[in-house]
């Protein structure tokens, strides 16, 4: 928009900001397809959303998802009804029209196109050229052409089609090319005698002797005329379709391949195998030839690496001429050279002659029997050497060069060299005599100046170094340095001593006989500076550091190899023994000894595996060692152990004791809860009491098998019994048992209440095998008539010991035995794991408080008891604990 | 054979040699039962079964892969086990030839093998100086218990009917006893490599490296007689009790059988015995029915069966 056009418009009162005068109307580029046309081919789409089409655009797969009973329809059929069978036609009476069907009648359009294509043998794409296009073709035509008669080429001419020229062909011709000629302009005879002369076969690469223009130069006709120019042989490269190395001919002899045998090899070729013949286009290859062709020319070995036969002459070897009459000897002598342990020598290889070079060994020299290694006459020896060593024959280095101060003149001199009419050298020269003198006299005087002074202090003197006497007197108390020298320590302390007394009472450090002076200052200066070192420090600091330890390092470490004296040895071998009698045990001592027994034996206790017991048959003698803790207080114990043993345990230990504390703690006593000593919880075990494991139930059930029949009824009541605890201890005993802080009543107060009577016992243990029969009123009440009768009857005999109570119980039971059978069955599995129990562990405790027991129940029962302990203990023969002891 | 009141004299007329195997042989054992067959095992990796009465061999077991140290056989006869260098216990059926389980778990060459008395467990004892024991009823892979207190390559196992008694080379003859739940182990003193205990367990017969053969009490661990005279000091030289055990047994490094009378420990006659074995003699067993026959094994390959003149 250019600033005129914006004034005029300005001027119009166009907004020239808005947008419609800013409209563009230029098209710059092709638009971009509108966007819902442009569908991205290449986008990707899950696999069930793709179609497989075919050019028509028809489904032609179908899923059993998408369409599959519809896939007549889509594919061949073409209707929605599908395919309907064609109707029976009775074909009887026109057999002779119906046709046989062929595949064809079945077929669509497509497979018939397949079809028609698979029928097409020949490929019609390529073009047919039967004769050959090039000159080479050509020329090699005309050697075939001349074995054929003119007949049969006027023949193959007229039958064989014209040849259909390439699309180049046909333009080169229109353009005036001719078959035979080489491309580009056209040229003179003389260039073209030249290419001629020039042409070289394309095959060989050796000069092209085939046909040529063989027209004389100098024909004048001829040269009016301009020649086509020669024809570029075309390279033709045998394909290589074998695995022979470059250049090698198969079926060609080592000899022939070098040119050695070139004549014989070529006048004749390989003799073919007989039997089956070649193909007349086929070459003789490698496998066509006659393996066992005896002609004596051809059994040359074809290979070079063929192993040659010992007598043949021909054997190749590749190397000098001369060496050909030793090779073959020598091969043959392979075949039949043996290593001297009888094995054959590998074909090929050739046995040395020359013994291999043994290494030489040396003997290791004797040790005279007297000698002991003594390493400082080595180091002697070694010393002599050091202190005369022969000097060096050597050069000199050019820094001994140059201090040899020799200078060009005086090597000149050496050499005997005319010497140079040489420029003066120094300044002296040019100084007169008496100028040289007085210099001379100067610089000497000079000189023996300087040597005076030093002569003074380095010579004859001894330079000491002075110490403070307070210094040295601090170094004398001080740290010793030179104790492992004692001689210098000696001396160290001379010299101390001879400082600290600034007086001259101690003597000056001597001068030792072989000692230089200046070694003697040396020693002086280091003494002074270890002792400067070395002095304690004084004062403050030095309360606050003690004196290290003399470094004294052992023994005098010996040069030299060390040999154990005898006694040495024999010390450390005593020590050693009794290191060793030290570390023997007594147990040792005493196997050692042969006082075997107590001393030698250890014992301790084992656990073996439960299963390992199991497989031995032997009862685990795990719970042994447990029982006796266990049974004294924690409630664990009593929940495996059987309740029965439970109370009887508790009070055999002190029944009087316990009462008295109980009444304080837990109100009136009741002999309900007489059963609990000071532990109000105590029997809640026997109310949890678990079911033990299915061995013992086994062990007592599974030996009666006659009465199989009650066992279900047995495991009912068991299951009761479980259930049915803890509605026992519902049942409130009649004296306030509340108090008791649990209120329940345990498995002894059950059986305490049955020395009473059987009836009354009765009515107690019914409502476990049918609850849901009675009413709990029934129930509690009857409790309660239990209650109030035991009492009564507790009340009659207080003094009844527990144990006896238990051994009532066990009574009552044998009486229940007659009366209820389930129950009995209850009481015997019950009774069993008792007697079990008595047998492991209470057995006497059962025993001594059994007769006291007698008189409460009737002695009737009391034989029925009897009778049934013996019998159970009798012919069930369980192992107890007992028998193993 | 005339009336004596002393022992009955050993059975020293050869009555076969069995020499198929190659190398050592480290072990025999009769069969349970009559014991008309023996099991060797040596150190060409077979267990070789032989009509003891015939010499021809049954059987050669080939599964091991390392030489063959102790065979147990159990008590119907129809299988057995055998161990070695290649650390697991293998278990045979006689009649297939084939192991049945191949137990494994050892740390080190298996010494000894031992069934219990109905072949439900077996023990092994091993060069990594623990025990196992492994059930045979159950298919489990792990050993049923791990006995590790020997300090040192437990050599020999015998399990009894309610005890196992493992002699190690720490110089420790231990005795698990399953009733009591506890461990009695007794020194030796010395490696110890063979452990038999008399029928009835009171006593047992410990063999040590120190060229004694010791009769221990099993309930107080006295030593009760002490037999020497052989040369053991650095093989393993099973002694065995000879019939009645009345006699104890044992051929020695030199090749000799050595036989004592088991109350005042004399070497019977002839003493010394003469060399009938080139080399160490490995195993001495006594037939357990027969009185006039035992078996020796050596080193030098060969099993020798020896009866009695008269018989």
């Amino acid at each position: 928009m250019t600033t005129r056009l914006k004034k005029k418009l300005d001027e119009l009162g166009v907004n020239i900001n808005s947008r419609k005068a800013n409209e563009n109307f230029c098209l710059i580029g092709t638009p971009l397809p509108p966007l819902e046309k442009s569908k991205d081919t290449g986008e990707f789409v899950p696999l069930w959303k793709q179609e497989v089409r075919d050019e028509k655009g028809r489904r032609r797969l179908h899923g059993a998802f998408t369409g599959g009973f519809s896939a007549g329809y889509f594919n061949t059929v073409g209707s929605k009804e599908g395919w309907t069978p064609s109707t029976f036609v009775s074909s009887r009476n026109d057999r002779a029209k119906k046709a046989a069907a062929r595949p064809e009648d079945f077929m669509d359009e497509e497979d018939l196109q397949d079809l028609k294509e698979g029928r097409n043998l020949v490929d019609t794409t390529e073009q047919m050229d039967l004769l050959g296009g090039t000159q080479a073709e050509l020329l090699g035509k005309a050697d075939d052409d001349s074995e054929k008669d003119p007949i049969t080429r006027t023949l193959e001419a007229s039958l064989v089609p014209a040849p259909k020229d390439s699309v180049g062909a046909r333009i080169l011709k229109k353009m005036g090319w001719r078959l035979g000629q080489g491309i580009g302009p056209r040229i003179s005879l003389k260039q073209r005698k030249l290419q001629d002369a020039m042409a070289y076969d394309a095959t060989t690469g050796t000069k092209f002797l085939g046909r040529t223009l063989d027209i004389p130069d100098d024909d004048e006709e001829a040269n009016k005329h301009k020649y086509a120019p020669r024809d570029t042989p075309v390279l033709v490269v045998k394909r290589k379709d074998n695995y022979h190395g470059l250049g090698y001919v198969p079926g060609m002899s080592l000899n022939e391949s070098l040119g050695d045998n070139a004549a014989s090899g070529s006048d004749s070729g390989p003799k073919l195998a007989g039997g089956f013949g070649l193909g007349a286009l086929n070459d003789a290859d490698e496998d066509d030839l006659d393996v066992y062709d005896s002609n004596p020319t051809s059994s040359r070995n074809r290979v070079a690496y063929d192993i040659a036969a010992g007598e043949d002459d021909d054997t190749v070897v590749i190397g000098r001429r001369g060496d050909k009459q030793k090779a073959p000897q020598k091969a043959a002598a392979t075949a039949s050279q043996y290593f001297r342990d009888g094995s054959k020598v590998l074909a090929g290889f050739v046995l040395s002659d020359e013994p291999v070079v043994e290494e030489k060994w040396f003997p290791v020299p004797e040790v005279p029997p007297g000698w002991k290694p003594d390493p400082r006459r080595v180091w002697a020896a070694d010393k002599e050497n050091r202190q005369q060593p022969a000097p060096p024959p050597k050069g000199l280095s050019h820094e001994e060069w140059k201090r040899s101060k020799m200078s060009a003149d005086q090597r000149g001199v050496i050499l005997g060299e005319t010497p140079l009419p040489a420029a003066p050298r120094s300044v002296f020269d040019y100084m007169s005599q008496k100028d040289k003198e007085r210099i001379k006299s100067i610089t000497s005087g000079l000189k023996s100046g300087a040597s005076t002074a030093s002569g003074e202090s380095a010579g004859p003197s001894i330079s000491v170094t002075k110490l403070e006497p307070h210094v040295a007197q601090a170094a004398l108390n001080g740290f010793q340095p030179f104790t492992n020298n004692p001689a210098q320590q000696a001396r160290y302390t001379a010299y101390l001593r001879w400082q600290a007394s600034p007086d001259g009472s101690s003597p000056p450090l001597e001068r030792l006989r072989d000692q230089s002076i200046d070694d003697y200052n040396r020693e002086l200066a280091d003494y002074a500076k270890s002792a400067s070192l070395f002095k304690p420090i004084s004062g403050a600091m030095a309360g606050r550091f003690t004196s290290a330890a003399v470094l004294d390092l052992g023994p005098k470490i010996n040069e030299g190899l060390h040999i154990p004296t005898q006694e040495e040895i024999a010390a450390k071998e005593a020590e050693r023994k009794k290191e060793e009698e030290d570390k023997i045990s007594p147990k040792e001592h005493a196997a050692k000894l042969g006082m075997y027994g107590h001393l030698t034996r250890e014992t301790k206790p084992w656990q073996p595996a439960k299963l390992l017991c199991k497989r031995f048959g032997v009862k685990d003698p795990n719970p042994e060692p447990e029982v006796p803790e266990a049974s004294a207080s924690s409630s664990a114990a009593a929940a495996a152990a059987p309740s029965f043993t439970h109370p009887e345990q508790s009070f055999s230990a002190g029944t009087a004791d316990v009462t008295a504390p109980v009444q304080s703690t837990s109100g009136p006593r009741d002999l309900n809860n007489i059963g609990l000593g000071e532990d109000d919880t105590q029997g809640q075990d026997t109310l949890t009491y678990e079911r033990p494991s299915m061995d013992i139930f086994k062990a007592i059930f599974a030996s009666d098998d006659e009465d199989s029949g009650d066992e279900d009824g047995k495991e009912k009541v068991d299951d009761d019994d479980d259930d049915d605890d803890p509605s026992m201890s519902i049942v409130p005993p009649p004296n306030a048992t509340k108090e008791t802080g649990t209120g329940f009543i345990s498995a002894t107060t059950i059986l305490n209440d049955e020395p009473v009577d059987p009836e009354t016992f009765k009515p107690k243990f019914i409502p476990r095998e049918g609850q849901a029969k009675k009413s709990k009123d029934d129930e509690k009440s009857k409790a309660k008539k239990d209650k109030k009768d035991k009492k009564k009857k507790d009340k009659k005999s207080v003094l009844v010991s527990f144990a006896m109570d238990e051994d009532g119980g066990d009574d009552s039971l044998e009486i229940k035995q007659s009366k209820d059978r389930p129950t009995k069955k209850r009481k015997e599995q019950k009774q069993s794991e008792d007697g079990d129990d008595h047998g492991m562990w209470t057995a006497p405790a059962a025993t001594s408080v059994a007769p006291p027991v007698e008189p409460a129940p009737p002695p009737a029962k009391a034989d029925v008891v009897e009778n049934a302990t013996t019998n159970e203990a009798g012919p069930k023969g369980r192992k107890r604990a007992i028998d193993f002891m | 054979m005339a009336p004596s009141r002393g022992p009955q004299a050993l059975a020293r007329r050869l009555h076969i040699t069995l020499e198929n195997h190659k190398g050592s042989v480290n072990v025999a054992r009769y069969s349970k039962g009559s014991a008309n067959y023996i099991l060797t095992g040596g150190q060409d990796r077979t267990v070789r079964l032989w009509n003891a009465n015939s010499g021809a061999e049954i059987k050669a077991f080939a599964a091991h892969g390392y030489e063959i140290l102790s065979i147990t056989v159990s008590q119907d006869n129809a299988k057995f086990a055998s161990s070695g260098g290649d650390r697991s216990v293998f278990l045979w059926d006689v009649a297939t030839g084939v192991t049945t389980r191949r137990l494994a778990g050892h740390m080190g060459k298996i010494f000894a093998v031992d069934f219990n008395e109905d072949a439900t467990v077996v023990a092994s004892g091993s060069f990594d100086s623990t025990v196992r024991l492994w059930d045979l009823r159950a298919q489990t892979r792990t050993p049923i218990q791990i006995l590790e207190e020997a300090r040192d390559a437990v050599q020999t196992i015998h399990v009894g009917p309610t005890y196992l008694i493992a002699g190690s080379v720490d110089g420790h003859v231990r005795t698990y006893d399953l009733r009591m739940g506890e461990l009695r182990s007794d020194l030796i003193g010395h490696p110890v490599t063979s452990v038999v205990p008399t029928q009835d367990a009171q006593t047992y017969l410990a063999t040590s490296l120190d060229d004694h053969i010791r009769l221990m009490d099993a309930s107080t661990g006295k030593m009760l007689n002490d037999f020497t005279g052989h040369a053991n000091e650095s093989y393993r030289c099973r002694a065995c009790f000879g019939h009645g055990e009345a006699t104890v047994i044992c051929g020695d490094e030199h090749g000799q059988i050595w036989a004592w009378d088991l109350v005042d420990a004399h070497v019977l006659q002839p003493n010394p015995p003469p060399k009938v074995h080139n080399k160490v003699i490995t195993w001495t067993e006594h037939h357990p029915v027969n009185d006039g026959e035992m078996i020796t094994s050596s080193a030098d390959g060969t099993v020798k069966v020896w009866r009695h003149a008269d018989k």
